[in-house]
This record gives C-alpha cells, structure tokens and sequence, in this order.
C-alpha cells in the first residue's frame, strides 16, 4: 500500500519540457466562466501560413487565427442542475468535469450511451485537426492496465502514455494542458470519493471526482455504476514542442462490493481500459478557451483491454442452512441467559 | 496502589490522551493509514456544513443527531481535533463519574481505584476518545443518569436520559428497568432515597425487604405503575425527546428522520461484522425478509432483555450491564465501537462480584479477546485477501456469541445481587447525606 500510493501518480516525461506535479488545487472555487467562439469570422485568416515567424503587427492576428483554426469551439460552462444523485456535493466545478455532463443528461452510466455521449456530444468541444494539421496536436494510448493488490482493496494501474504531434505550433499563445482520464467502473466495484479527495490533497494532483452510485454500502445488486475523473497537470506550453511524449502510470484505489450469490463462491468482474483525452487551454484576451484532444482510435470503439477481479461471493446452497443453525444458536443463547438469569438473581431469601 | 491518588490518575490520563491526539494528528499527515476514525472525517464535514447554514445530512453516511454537528462546529475555527478532545474529555468524565457513584456506595477505595483504572487504562477506550469516537459522550451521559437516579433527582435524570435517547437510539432498552427502578417505596417524594453501602461481606446476602422476592417486587411494580416519580420520569423524558426530534425534524425535514433514526430502526447491513446474523442477511438479501422472519430474528433480543430486566431492575447498575452486553451480542449489527457501551459500566460491577481476577477473570478476558481475534483473522482473510470463507467467518461469528453468553452467564452466576436502595426506617433520623 505504500509504495502504490507514493507512486499513485508518477509522471515520466521525455524532450525539452518536463512535466510539473500540479499544486494542490481543490475544485472548490468555480472555474472562470468559457464563452463560446465563433469561428466563421476568422475562417478567412486560414491563408495565413504557419511558417510565418517574424513577431510584426500582425503576429498577434495570426496567432488568434492559429489559435481558432486549432482551437475551434470551447466548453460552455454547464449551468447549475439539481440532481438527486449521491455523489459528490460540489455542484461549483462547471464545465470542468466532463462526467458531469454525462450525468446530467443520463440517469446512470450505461456503456453505449457514453460511448455515444463521447462521439457525438464531446465534438464540439474537440480541437479542429484538419488533414493539413493531422500532425499536431496530442495523441494519447494506454499501454498498460493491471490490478494491484489482493482482496477487496485494490488499486487499478494504468500506464498512460502522451504524445506531441510531429510538428510543432510555436504560433499559440501560451497554454496549459491537462489530462483527463475518466475510469468506468463495473457494477461490483466503487471508488470512495473521500479517500480520494485525501489522496489527492496528499500526493497532489489537478481534480478528481466520482460520478454515479457512490454509496459506500449497497450490495452490487442494489446499487448502480459509477465513474471516477482524474484530472492531472501535463505541462505547460507542450504543444509547442514535437513528438514528446510523457508517462502517466496511476493508481486508482477501488473497493469490491458485496456480490450477487454465486454457486462457485466467486464473482469475476471486469474493469475496462479508461477513456483519456487532453484538455490544453489558454488564457484569451477576455476569456479562457479550452478545447479536447481525443485520440481517434477512442471514440466509439469498444474497450479490448480489461483487467479480471475475483471477489468472494455467498453461496446459495448455504443458505437454508445457515438460517436454521444461526436461529438455532440464537435461541440456545437466548434458553443458556434465560436460566442463568432466574436461578441466580436476587432471589434469595435471608437467613436473618 | 493505593499510594495512587485519583488526581495523579486523571493526570496521567490526561497527558495519555492529549499525547494521542497529538500522535494521531502527526500520524494522518505522514503515514497512509489514518489514526483518526472515518466517522470524525464524517462528523468534522457534517459540522462544518451545519456551521455554514446547510443541513449535515447532506454529507453522506452521516447518520446521528445534528447535535452531534452542532456540538463539533468549533472544528471549523478553533481545531479540526476540538472533537477529539471534547470526546476525549468525556472520557476523563466518565472515569470520574464510576468514581464518584462507588464512593456513594462506600466502596473501599482501593476498589475504586482499580474500578477507575480498567476504564481509563483500558486500550479500548483511551483510543476510542481519541480516534475521533462520540461514544465517550453516550457514556458519560449514562452515567451521569445513574448519579441522578440514586440521587433522587428524578427529573434531571429523566431530561438527560431523553436527550441520550435521541442522540443514540440504544439507550431506550433501559427504559423498562428505570421505570422498575423508581420503586415507591424508595422515591418518597421529598425524601432523598438511602443506598446500600457496599460490605466486604461478599456472599451474605443486603438487607432487603425480606418479605418479597424480586420476582414478586415486580409483580407489585406492575400493580403499582403508575406512581409519582414513574409517571415524571415517563412524562419528562418523553418530551425532551420529543421537543428534540421536533426541533430538528423542523430544521432538516424528512432527511433527519430516515438517517438519524429510522435507519437505526430497521438497519440490516449485510456486509460482514461480528453478529451472527451478518450471513444470514447477505444470502437472503435479494429476496426480502417476511415478516415472520423479522419478528423470529428479533425474538431473542426481546426476550433476553425482558427476563434481564424482571431479574435485576432493582440492581440498576447490573441490569444496565448486563442488558448491554446481551444487546450488543444479539444486535443485527456488532461494530467494535459498540462494546464501550458496556465497557463503561464494567468498572461499575466489579466491586460486586465474587469472580476473582485469578484466574476465572483473566481467562474471561481471554476467552472474548480469543474469540475476536479468530473472527478477526477470517476477517481479514476474507477482506484482505480475497479468500471466500463466509462460512468459517459465520462460525466464528457463532463461537463470539457463545463466547459472550458464557461470560454473561458468569458474571451472573457470580455477582452479588445488590439492590441500590433500601427502604427507609421509621425514624426519620437514620437518613444519611451521601455527597
């Protein structure tokens, strides 16, 4: 357990810029407010070529031209929306958690309603990648995916790896990225969301939360699915460089709930690989923008990595039994206290 | 021993826990797994929402009374561990209070001290205060309700019981032995009730009225219900409950009932915990209970604490005892915080039995430990490494249980009925100031 949690985030990163361990920052204070941009008037700065370096009068016009062509679109902060579901109770982080607009839209986590929900609703959030620009921006790929640890505790692992583009958008004002890594977790397994949070002040990382069914103590058969949303610092200006990469490998702790009955003894679930995408946004004149890198092998295909959990489960067969002989002792305890209690209380009478 | 004065044994108690805190706060910030409880996390969040004008119930899991929030609001601006050391200081109260009650029953102080000693001193409970546990303060609370009733202060005894009563749900099954308790022949009004005095005479039997029988002092008591003091003991302490649940059900709504006390009401967690009912629940879990299952699974509580009561109400302090301990061992849910409720009164009883420390106490102290500790290693077999042995942990849950009926049945068998009270002479001169 201690070596998992120091290494709970351990960022590796190769080329010129190192990554950086965000701050502590809690998703307490609202993120500053994103307008939406509108990209038609400046669909005719396009002629202006990227290879243009000189910082004249105009270079201040071409990097906003660069900028929208690369950064078309931005996430509309989501307004307040009362829901009835336990997870956490911070309803400040608009817009920032990218699960919460899931849920705002949808009951529970269903696979092919979020798949759907990240094709399609996700899109106009993503930054523009033009067949001229396929080159930058930022690729990401899960290269490893394992279970840690024995018993109902564990810690999901998984090894992220980011890429930069092969060509470099020295144009773009200065940003900061981030990675967001959403887990969708099976029925029979949660995350706690305030060991979480206590993890996250302690080894320090952007935002995490925890979407869905977060209640701690419902049997999987009672309870619903949920989702965790890790947000972790990737650096500030990457795009500025090409083809770096960086690792993430992080450690998700995840707890078992009690299983559906099973004649084996034993339930086998299945955690799937998490969905990543790259958030860079940068600090515009008026406002912040910010736009998504999604890998296009992500969207819409179905996860072909998982990692296997085998939690104990009751078994049927043992339950005629186990009432009779539980009811049983139960009323031996009961007959042993009865008696006890009539023969040797106060009953004496005195011999004065 | 005896060179140990009561002052230098709170002191040291004192230091004890503070030094804990302390400890506990280091140990949170630079070890990963926490000294502090997860329910004072829970408590801390609820008071710091109650303190910023929210319902705490909107911190999940958080299932008692909003004057437990209330009460730790001060962890918002003086410390986060005010909490700790407020249950802390109960603590400390308690210890006073065994004291002061074996005093006023003339017990030797040697007895005292020892009596004094395996509550403060006691592993269990010096790290329950200062975990960040609230079962110090339902504790002292209890206490301090005997000190009124074998004062005579009936109605602080019944305000403090009914506020005890909505803070925690467990303290009702004393309702029926109070009740008993409250003898007319004892509580004249107007005339402070006589103890028995404590004798080194161990196995003679009190002085007692010698003309009945305990079982026919009940009998009587069921003639006689309703009497001066029963009546507002019944009238006082049902309406502090009232006015209390009434307040707050005004402040937090429906919320506050279902999870300050309906879900103690009908709670049946199937996760695993010391009661032998945990496997049951979980493998009947999907289907729902009948009724008549509910009512069997509830019948030996009932009736082990009807027969409890009728046996020892007069003995009070034995009867909240050994209620406790056959409450907590037939209970649907055993969590270890549970057992502090008669490790409280432990000291209480001990200067009344016959049972001596060598060797039938020391093996009954490691009969139970032996007893938890083989659930606890299934336990952890079973939590911590995956292993699928519900049955055996089912089992060990039964031995616990047996473990516990043993000792109970012991301690019965070797305790020496001590009623608390005796009846007055008809000179009124023989009345006895006990301060």
């Amino acid at each position: 357990m201690a070596s998992s949690l120091r290494s709970w985030i351990d960022i590796r990163s190769e080329g010129k810029w190192k990554s950086s361990r965000a701050a502590l920052v809690l998703p307490l204070a609202p993120p500053p407010t994103i307008a939406v941009v509108d990209i038609d008037e400046f669909a005719g700065k396009l002629s202006y070529s990227m290879s243009t370096r000189h910082c004249n009068r105009l270079c201040l016009n071409q990097k906003l031209a660069i900028l929208w062509m690369f950064l078309s679109g931005a996430i509309v902060s989501s307004s307040e929306v009362e829901t009835s579901r336990p997870s956490d109770s911070r309803n400040s982080d608009d817009g920032k958690y990218i699960l919460r607009s899931y849920f705002d839209r949808y009951e529970n986590l269903d696979d092919s309603s979020f798949e759907n929900f990240m094709a399609h609703e996700l899109s106009p959030s993503l930054c523009q990648v033009t067949p001229e620009n396929r080159d930058h921006g930022v690729r990401l790929s899960v290269r490893e995916l394992s279970l840690v640890g024995e018993g109902s505790h564990r810690q999901l692992s998984s090894s992220i790896r980011l890429q930069t583009g092969a060509e470099s958008i020295p144009e773009l004002p200065p940003h900061k990225c981030e990675v967001i890594i959403i887990q969708r977790l099976p029925l029979g397994v949660f995350a706690d969301p305030f060991e979480l949070q206590n993890l996250h002040k302690r080894i320090g990382f952007r935002d995490v939360a925890v979407f869905g069914d977060t209640n701690l103590e419902l049997p999987s058969f009672r309870s619903n699915r949920s989702a965790a949303e890790v947000h972790i610092d990737a650096g500030s200006d990457i795009l500025f460089t090409q083809n770096s990469g960086m690792e993430i490998n992080m450690l998700l702790p995840l707890h078992a709930r009690y299983q559906p009955l099973d004649e084996s003894g034993y339930s086998i679930i299945e955690i799937g690989e998490p969905d990543i995408l790259t958030r860079c946004s940068m600090e515009g004149k008026q406002h912040k923008q910010s736009c998504l890198f999604m890998s296009p092998n992500d969207s819409g295909k179905s996860r072909t990595r998982t990692v296997e959990w085998k939690i104990p489960a009751g078994m049927k067969a043992h339950a005629g039994f186990v009432s009779v002989v539980t009811f049983i002792t139960a009323s031996l305890s009961t007959i042993s206290i009865v008696y006890a209690s009539m023969f040797w209380s106060g009953t004496k009478v005195p011999s004065t | 021993m005896n060179s140990l004065k009561p002052g230098s044994i709170f002191l040291i108690s004192a230091i004890l826990r503070v030094g804990l805190i302390l400890y506990g706060e280091w140990q949170d910030e630079h070890m990963e797994v926490r000294y502090t409880d997860v329910d004072y996390l829970v408590f801390s969040d609820a008071a710091s929402l109650m303190a910023s004008g929210q319902s705490p119930y909107k911190r999940t899991t958080y299932r008692y009374s909003p004057l437990l929030a209330f009460l730790l609001i001060p962890n918002s601006f003086i410390a986060a561990s005010w909490g700790k050391f407020l249950f802390s200081a109960s603590d400390l109260f308690v210890g006073l209070f065994i004291r002061i009650i074996l005093k006023q029953r003339k017990v030797p102080d040697h007895l005292c001290t020892y009596s004094m000693l395996i509550w403060l001193f006691n592993p269990f409970t010096f790290t329950i205060g200062t975990r960040g546990n609230c079962e110090p303060i339902v504790c002292a609370t209890i206490l301090w309700i005997i000190i009124c009733l074998i004062n005579g202060n009936v109605v602080q005894a019944a305000c403090w019981y009914g506020l005890i009563v909505h803070f925690r749900i467990y303290p009702i099954i004393y309702a029926l032995p109070i009740i008993l308790f409250l003898d007319p022949r004892f509580f004249q009004s107007g005339v402070k009730p006589l103890l028995c005095d404590w004798t080194s005479d161990q196995g003679k039997i009190r002085q007692i009225n010698s003309q009945v029988t305990d079982q026919f002092d009940v009998w009587i008591a069921f003639k006689n219900i309703f009497t001066r003091s029963r009546i507002l003991f019944g009238l006082v302490s049902g309406s502090v409950f009232l006015l209390c649940t009434g307040f707050f059900f005004r402040l937090y709504g429906w919320e506050f009932l279902h999870e300050a006390l309906l879900y103690h009401l009908t709670r049946t967690d199937p996760r695993h915990n010391f009661s032998i009912y945990f496997y049951h629940i979980y493998l009947n879990y999907e289907r729902d209970l009948s009724v008549l299952e509910k009512l069997i699974s509830f019948l030996p509580q009932f009736i082990v604490q009807l027969v409890l009561v009728f046996c020892f109400a007069k003995d009070l302090v034995f009867c909240f005892f050994v209620q406790t301990v056959a409450f907590v061992a037939f209970n649907k849910v055993i969590t270890a915080q549970y057992f502090v409720w008669f490790f409280c009164l432990l000291p209480l009883i001990l200067p009344w039995t016959n049972m001596k420390f060598k060797w039938q106490g020391v093996c009954c102290i490691l009969l139970w430990m032996g007893a938890q500790t083989h659930w606890l290693l299934w336990g952890y077999l079973l939590e911590f490494k995956g292993k699928n042995v519900f049955l055996q942990l089912w089992m060990a849950s039964l031995l616990f249980l047996a473990a516990n009926t043993f000792i109970l049945i012991l301690l019965i068998r070797h305790h020496n009925y001590a009623p608390v009270f005796r009846q007055h002479t008809g000179v009124k001169t023989t009345q006895k100031k006990h301060e």
